[in-house]
């Protein structure tokens, strides 16, 4: 008891605002920022990490509603893109009406735009959580989305609006020019961003967000209204989710309807769920992986959706806390000293695993050239090897590859769940 | 001890067209440990939930400290000084066992909705936090998630948060329910510890816990209040012996 007491009589003493441990891997966040374009110089790894970066921001304010809320929206796009919509046209207005605004400051006034839309939208969305707010978040969404093609003026229609970032005033003698100058100012808001939103997360209102998810009628008997703490929540996820669209409006001076619709607020959804939800860091890895996997896929397959979208189920199957939940999962092992117990089963596991993946995703990339190549073109190359999608031989090799790789995964499992229980033993006290 | 804490007049409740509470007529002293007992069904939990904001009231009056508080929400109650605990646990499962007593405290102890504090950084509330959690004697558990703790260690809990805001009317409902005979013992001891000064009103079913711990019993039967008065009294009430109690005292004691 006494050894308690001193403990968090320790703690009471030592409480800076942010301890060295604590600051640490920030620092190192930063560091690696800076250092990411001397590594990565090509414009392509650029406009990359540029996206990653938005998804990231973006991400972790939508995890302010799933994860630390438990709000499931499926409209969170809204406020994203009418953020960067309000910044395209401030951009506009810097470059035909003088007005005088310096480009870093941008996304703070998408934040604002996003934060009055949610002001306005949250004040009936959030009366409830669950159903009754996933549905409005819905019908938020398509509304905003659809008013898009219709309010010309603000949302351009079908082309969208586009503007240009590099009329404003000169910041250090910056214009923004280049796409590395846009990369340095872009992970300054991500870094600014994601500490704000880390530090609301530990802040009374961020506190009770979580007992709100968890436990609405508890806390309601603790004196807080489960509708003001969903709503100061919601808010700023809009305000955040409104600098992420700002970034996206310098980065990419265009914003469409795309930047509202569904699509978008489904794919941060299935980012924040693959990263995982229970985890600060959950969506940042959802978000990099996410954009990756979308940016290399897409250059060699055109059904890189489909494996998406497959990576998506099979997470929410197998790992329901996500990627995050799958490292974390090793925390445990590691501590108690065991984790060497895993590396033999999962090296085993590893060969079957990887034939399977490559031999099933063959025979879908056989299967969708044989049925959507143009008219007498049978040649497909795949890997390095070219032949004809059409050879039946081809097509049984590959079937039997995938079956047997995938039985032979399946009988493995088994010795990767005993290794796994064995790791995790813990010798009972005595 | 003049000071109404909690009164009821007239107090109505029903879903439909099924009558629950019919008519309830009650006045809690203020500082007194009072207990409500009742067969199944009489409307003890709907009472709580009437009192504590959860439900509706049909008609009659509920008045705290001389203020009436009917169809005020929750937590509009709760700031006015009246907390609770329930009679399934209800706690915060996935936060550690000293952030569901710290989620007690924030409002009492004036955080509200702040989002520019930092709560670790509060130490103040960190200490009362371990006050609390000393008082409940859970201090070695402190940093366990509330959802593995035992079931006894939760109702503890339970009562650690509903306590923790400083709230002077302290409603506990069946707060032994489910408990050994030995666990009973130490919830009881602590109940009392814990509203030293401060007005309890409990719902139980434990006739040794009620005899042993209430000042005054209120029997509920099918919605109404049948006789309100100090163990002895109601013990020896014939109504409450027809209606309810008569083999179940005389086997308890």
């Amino acid at each position: 008891m006494s050894v308690v007491k001193q403990d968090s009589a320790g703690s009471r003493i030592a409480n800076p605002l942010i301890t060295v441990s604590q600051f640490a891997p920030w620092f190192v966040v930063i560091v690696f920022l800076s250092l990411l374009p001397v590594i990565f110089t090509s414009g392509a790894a650029l406009t990359i990490m540029n996206q990653m970066a938005i998804t990231i921001i973006f991400a972790l304010a939508y995890n302010m509603l799933l994860g630390q809320g438990g709000m499931l929206s499926f409209g969170h796009a809204v406020y994203m893109g009418l953020g960067g919509f309000f910044c395209v046209h401030l951009m506009n207005m810097i470059e035909y009406d003088g007005l005088w605004l310096p480009l870093p400051l941008l996304p703070f006034f998408g934040g604002l735009f996003g934060l009055v839309f949610a002001l306005i939208i949250g004040t009936f969305s959030t009366r409830r959580a669950g159903t009754v707010f996933a549905m409005i978040s819905l019908g938020v969404g398509e509304l905003i989305a659809a008013s898009s093609i219709i309010v010309v003026v603000f949302f351009g229609g079908e082309e969208g609006i586009s503007g240009d970032r590099t009329m404003g005033p000169e910041t250090f003698g910056l214009d923004f020019a280049s796409q590395l100058e846009v990369y340095y100012l872009t992970a300054f808001w991500l870094v600014i961003s994601a500490l704000a939103m880390y530090l609301f997360s530990r802040t009374p209102v961020g506190r009770m967000a979580n007992a709100v998810r968890d436990n609405e009628e508890r806390a309601e008997f603790l004196g807080y209204s489960q509708r003001n703490v969903r709503f100061i929540s919601f808010c700023a996820s809009g305000f955040f989710a409104g600098i992420a669209g700002g970034i996206f409006a310098i980065n990419f001076e265009i914003l469409t309807e795309e930047n509202l619709n569904l699509a978008t607020s489904g794919s941060i959804l299935l980012i924040t769920f693959l990263g995982g939800v229970g985890f600060f860091v959950g969506p940042i890895i959802g978000a990099i992986v996410f954009t990756f996997l979308q940016t290399v896929l897409s250059l060699y397959t055109e059904i890189w959706q489909l494996y998406l979208g497959t990576l998506f189920l099979l997470t929410v199957m197998f790992f329901p806390f996500g990627l995050t939940g799958l490292i974390a999962m090793h925390m445990r092992p590691y501590q108690l000293g065991k984790i060497s117990l895993l590396v033999k089963p999962y090296l085993r596991m590893a060969i079957p695993g990887i034939v399977c993946v490559l031999s099933f995703s063959s025979l879908l990339e056989i299967a969708f050239h044989a049925k959507h190549a143009a008219i007498g073109e049978e040649h497909m190359s795949l890997f390095g090897f070219g032949f004809n999608s059409y050879n039946i031989l081809l097509w049984l090799v590959v079937l039997v590859l995938s079956i047997g790789s995938g039985w032979l995964c399946k009988r493995l499992a088994v010795g990767v769940r005993e290794a796994w229980d064995e790791a995790n033993f813990v010798e009972p006290r005595s | 001890m003049s000071e109404i804490a909690i009164e009821l007049q007239g107090l109505r409740k029903n879903f439909g067209f099924a009558e629950i509470i019919r008519g309830v007529d009650l006045s809690i002293e203020k500082g007194e440990r009072h207990a409500i007992i009742g067969p199944n069904g009489a409307g003890k939990s709907t009472l709580f939930n009437l009192i504590t904001g959860k439900f509706h009231v049909s008609g009659g009056t509920i008045k705290m400290h001389g203020d009436p508080v009917e169809n005020l929400k929750p937590f509009e109650i709760n700031r006015r000084g009246l907390s609770r605990s329930f009679q399934i646990t209800n706690i915060f499962p996935k936060m550690t066992v000293f952030e569901n007593i710290r989620c007690g405290l924030l409002w009492t102890m004036g955080y509200k909705y702040s989002f520019w504090t930092l709560v670790n950084r509060q130490a103040g509330l960190s200490e009362r936090t371990d006050e609390i959690l000393e008082q409940i004697n859970m201090s070695d558990r402190r940093n366990e998630l509330a959802g593995v703790l035992t079931y006894a260690e939760q109702r503890a809990l339970e009562i650690g948060i509903t306590i923790a805001g400083g709230a002077d009317i302290i409603m506990l409902d069946e707060p032994t329910a489910g408990m050994s005979h030995s666990e009973t013992e130490n919830i009881v001891e602590l109940i009392r510890g814990v509203t030293e000064d401060k007005t309890l009103v409990m719902v139980e079913h434990d006739m040794g816990v009620v005899f042993n711990l209430a000042d005054r019993i209120s029997v509920l039967v099918y919605g109404q209040i049948i006789a309100s008065d100090t163990p002895e009294n109601v013990r020896a009430d014939v109504n409450v012996q027809e209606a309810y109690l008569g083999t179940a005292i005389d086997a308890e004691h």
